[in-house]
């Protein structure tokens, strides 16, 4: 079935959808509606680390936590109110992300995979075992959160905060990547050693998609704890990890769209997965696997082909030659299709080596 | 000195453990540049089906090691299958990784819904005695000498596998240089398969060592696999002895940081040595500096 | 011969123990095309990548035009008004030819991520501003029709052009190619050989050139420079190195893995 309906239109629908939700629906409802705002802010800001910077980081779900119980401990130890504890849990979250990108900035691929899960152990570590001022394994209760000059209830204030937060920073990711921020992310992606010799500097940009992702997930992280109401280490574990790279991948990498999609659809698969009593490890770790080796540019794929007005720019595949084009008017007859011997014509990840003589 | 000589001693037999699992992570890095993720699920599954065989089935000892093992060999083989080989192609890094951490819950996920949930620890019987031996004035547990034996054994064995056999020979001959192996004729993917099925035999065998000490649980092959990717880096990546070197190391200074600091330090020791070590010496000790790569 | 644009003094650079280039000097005069050639193993390509930063020479110096940027990173470098292209392509595969050639203006944006999250008016124009530089770029090189095309909807030899042509679009000083025609047809070695004639005499832009086909270094560069083993044994107008017999000596002797200069 073709639909005609253009990006613009789905997004719109689907804030104000999620905009009346607290209305309409029970409280069960309510807090699923809750949960995919805040997939939607982790998954942007995971995808903007892998999907576009191209930076393995398998911390995300630590920097999750970080914000979570930065915000509920600045409550809870000092007794500051919720709008100073919530930015400071991003504070110290995009602080520890940026220290991430540390080990970023001279290691690649591998090494820095074991980096950043060694980090999300040990941060897991802390929550579990700093009981003085984490409080172990069983968590903590932050104090309630009071919205007093505004009419409204924890519930309602959280939700709405997570609204707003959804919306502004789905957008000020789609404008960062759409810019010469976006681009500079992208060709370090598909060949560090170019993008550096176009002039883009690796330290400020590795460094700046760490700060962003923490600062997602920090944000993430703090409405969680507003929301939940309790906060404790089995929420920021390494399923959690697990199910965050799910949301980027089922969405699309590369595609901040797609990510919003991915948040939505991620959420609602894990309530439906709790629901039936199925392995949720199986469950996303199959999902992982399904679409990274038979549709690694994600659902994204299938809403363009369904959605003729949906114009969406793939990263992973080349588009269809033949569509959106406005420019590409004039087919080229070209003689040497073919690829020079030996050099293959996708070099994204092959490149002169560095210390190559010759 | 007795409290030092006994923690050391802890530490050399945890060290054979993590030293026999970076041992497979880093043969499989070696041919296919790529870590298997799911290399700890290895460990797991090998585990496990010993306990089938062993104690479920009541069979004797020796086959139920084997036959876990040869299963072991069968899961990489389906690894490479699944995960690495589709991925030759269009293959970069990120895409590898994603799925092989896909398939790491998968088939911790399998584990789980076969041999029990979370909490469930399966204690697998030791093969002697369970009375601690006193040696040269050194207290220390009888499983824990047969374990570090045995492990030296199949360290030694897997030595001899790649110095003597023609398998082991062509896997090395791939490791060294892929592009001339495949020149001459090896057929590489099919040497890719083998590394992936021995890599993951040499975690079973570990694991079936290991049972004993370690009790069986789902979540153990996650946990061994970053602190045997730990141990892997710290020797290099890409060097066998380094490999079992850091293995023995990061056992050590476990059972050290529980000693002296604070006995929660166990588990988190390796994770603060690897980070201090990528950030200031990330060729390892045993690498060959070739880290970046473009 | 004008001044140099770009000096290379006394450069040695050893990788393992391995001595890559011993103690090069060369000149790059200004506005010129300079060819370096050489049997494989000969250290060129170290050489460009000296030059351009990506290996810090162990001892000597690099110089465009009198500043010294010996040891500044690939970026700095590319600042300065220095860029280059790759043996193999390296465009980005997941950018259109437009957005690839606009990542070639990267440094001509002020506006940073608070301007781009905010869509403020200044990064808007500059946007704007790339983009008809990048269009105007791609017409230079007669590809504007590909503007929207992503890389690898490309042939080898186009993605070799739209490299060139990314490489010129900020306006450098020296332009550094690795081996442009390989994998080209003849006549996609003609069309380089005019294009590349271009960029000198229209854009007044200092190009130094590694090539294999040697029909093309012959007959486009100003001077050549030839590497052995390392060491530069050979410098001057094309037809004098021709006939150099320290020149001869180094193909033939290198036979088996080189291509002879004579076609």
């Amino acid at each position: 079935m073709r639909v005609l309906i253009g990006k613009r239109a789905f997004l719109f629908a689907l804030f104000v959808l999620l905009f009346v939700i607290p209305w309409v629906a029970n409280e069960y409802q309510t807090f699923v509606a809750n949960l995919i705002l805040l997939y939607v802010i982790l998954s942007l800001g995971l995808n903007l680390l892998i999907g576009f910077a191209g930076q393995l980081a398998l911390a995300n779900a630590a920097m999750y936590g970080i914000g979570a119980y930065g915000t509920g401990l600045l409550m809870t130890h000092f007794g500051l109110p919720y709008w100073i504890s919530a930015p400071g849990g991003v504070a110290i979250a995009v602080i520890s992300g940026t220290l991430l990108a540390l080990p970023a900035l001279r290691l690649s691929g591998i090494y820095l995979a074991l980096a950043t899960l060694a980090f999300a152990q040990f941060t897991f570590w802390l929550m579990t075992h700093w009981t003085p001022v984490t409080f172990g394994a069983g968590g903590f209760i932050p104090p309630p959160i009071d919205f007093s000059p505004l009419p409204v209830t924890q519930e309602t204030g959280i939700y709405y905060l997570s609204w707003a937060a959804a919306l502004l920073l789905y957008v000020a990711a789609k404008h960062a990547m759409e810019s010469p921020v976006g681009r500079a992310f992208v060709a370090i992606r598909d060949g560090e050693v170019a993008a550096q010799a176009l002039g883009i500097d690796l330290l400020k940009y590795k460094s700046l998609a760490f700060a962003m992702s923490g600062f997602y997930a920090g944000v993430a992280g703090a409405l969680y704890s507003g929301l939940l109401g309790f906060v404790g280490p089995e929420s920021f574990d390494l399923l959690q990890m697990v199910l965050h790279k799910a949301a980027v991948v089922l969405g699309g990498m590369g595609s901040v769209v797609g990510s919003l999609i991915g948040g939505v659809l991620l959420t609602v698969l894990v309530e439906v997965t709790k629901e039936f009593k199925f392995s949720i490890e199986i469950a996303f770790g199959g999902l992982l696997i399904v679409f990274v080796l038979f549709q690694p540019n994600g659902v994204i794929v299938f809403v363009r082909r369904l959605l003729p007005g949906w114009t969406e720019r793939l990263h992973y595949v080349p588009p269809d030659k033949e569509s959106e084009e406005d420019l590409a008017a004039a087919p080229d007859p070209d003689p040497d299709a073919a690829p020079g011997p030996e050099e293959p014509t996708r070099a994204a990840a092959a490149g002169p080596r560095g210390g190559d003589p010759g | 000195m007795e409290y030092l000589s006994y923690l050391v001693a802890t530490g050399i037999s945890t060290g054979a453990l993590y030293a026999l699992v970076a041992l497979g992570i880093v043969v499989i890095y070696k041919a296919t540049e790529v870590v298997n993720f799911a290399h700890g699920e290895m460990f797991m599954l090998g585990g496990f089906f010993a306990f089938t065989f062993h104690v479920m089935l009541g069979w004797p000892y020796l086959p139920s090691f084997a036959l876990a093992v040869a299963l072991a060999f069968a899961v990489g083989v389906a690894v490479d299958r699944i995960a690495f080989r589709p991925l030759m192609q269009r293959r970069t890094l990120v895409s590898v990784l994603l799925v092989m951490i896909g398939l790491s819950f998968v088939l911790k996920g399998v584990a789980r819904w076969i041999w029990g949930g979370k909490g469930d620890y399966l204690t697998f019987p030791p093969l002697i005695s369970p009375e601690p031996l006193s040696f040269a004035g050194i207290m220390v547990m009888s499983q824990q000498l047969v374990v570090l034996g045995a492990a030296c054994a199949v360290m030694i064995v897997f030595a001899l596998f790649f110095k003597l056999t023609r398998a082991g020979r062509f896997m090395q001959a791939t490791a060294d240089n892929p592009k001339a192996a495949k020149l001459v004729g090896l057929r590489t993917d099919r040497v890719y398969m083998y590394t992936f099925g021995v890599g993951s035999a040499v975690a079973a065998a570990a694991a079936v060592l290991m049972a004993p000490l370690t009790l069986l649980y789902p979540d153990i092959g996650f946990m061994l696999f970053v602190k045997a990717f730990a141990a892997a880096v710290l020797g290099g990546l890409t060097s066998i002895p380094g490999a079992v070197v850091g293995g023995f190391l990061i056992g050590i200074i476990e059972q050290l940081a529980a000693g002296y600091l604070h006995t929660a330090m166990q588990e988190v020791a390796a994770f603060i040595v690897i980070m201090i070590v990528m950030i200031f010496i990330p060729t390892g000790l045993f690498g060959l500096g070739r880290i970046r790569k473009v | 011969m004008t001044e140099a644009a770009l000096k290379v003094r006394g450069v040695s650079i050893a990788f393992g123990g391995v001595s890559a280039l011993e103690a090069v000097d060369v000149d790059f005069p200004e506005g010129e095309i300079t060819g370096i050639i050489g049997p494989n193993g000969a250290g060129k390509t170290t050489l460009l990548n000296v030059i351009c930063g990506m290996n810090p020479p162990d001892a000597g110096d690099v110089l465009l035009k009198d500043r010294t940027i010996t040891g500044l990173r690939p970026n700095r470098i590319a600042a300065l008004g220095l860029r280059r292209t790759f043996q193999s392509s390296q465009l980005f595969a997941g950018m259109t030819v437009l957005e690839n050639m606009m990542a070639g203006l990267h440094l001509m944006s002020t506006t940073g991520l608070f301007g781009a999250v905010l869509r403020s008016k200044r990064m808007r124009a500059e946007e704007e501003e790339m983009r008809e530089r990048a269009l105007a770029a791609l017409d230079f090189v007669g590809f504007r029709h590909f503007a929207n095309r992503t890389g690898d909807a490309l042939s080898f030899g186009q993605q070799r052009i739209i490299e060139i042509a990314r490489t010129l679009i900020h306006e450098p000083k020296v332009v550094l190619l690795d081996e442009p025609a390989v994998g080209l047809s003849v006549n996609r070695v003609a069309e380089l050989d005019a294009l590349l004639r271009r960029i000198r005499d229209e854009r007044g832009v200092t190009l130094v050139m590694i090539e294999h086909v040697i029909r093309l270094v012959m007959g486009v560069s100003d001077r050549v420079v030839v590497l052995n083993s390392g060491r530069k044994i050979a410098e001057g107008l094309p037809e004098s190195v021709r006939a150099d017999p320290a020149v001869a000596e180094a193909y033939l002797g290198h036979r088996t893995n080189a291509r002879a200069p004579s076609q």
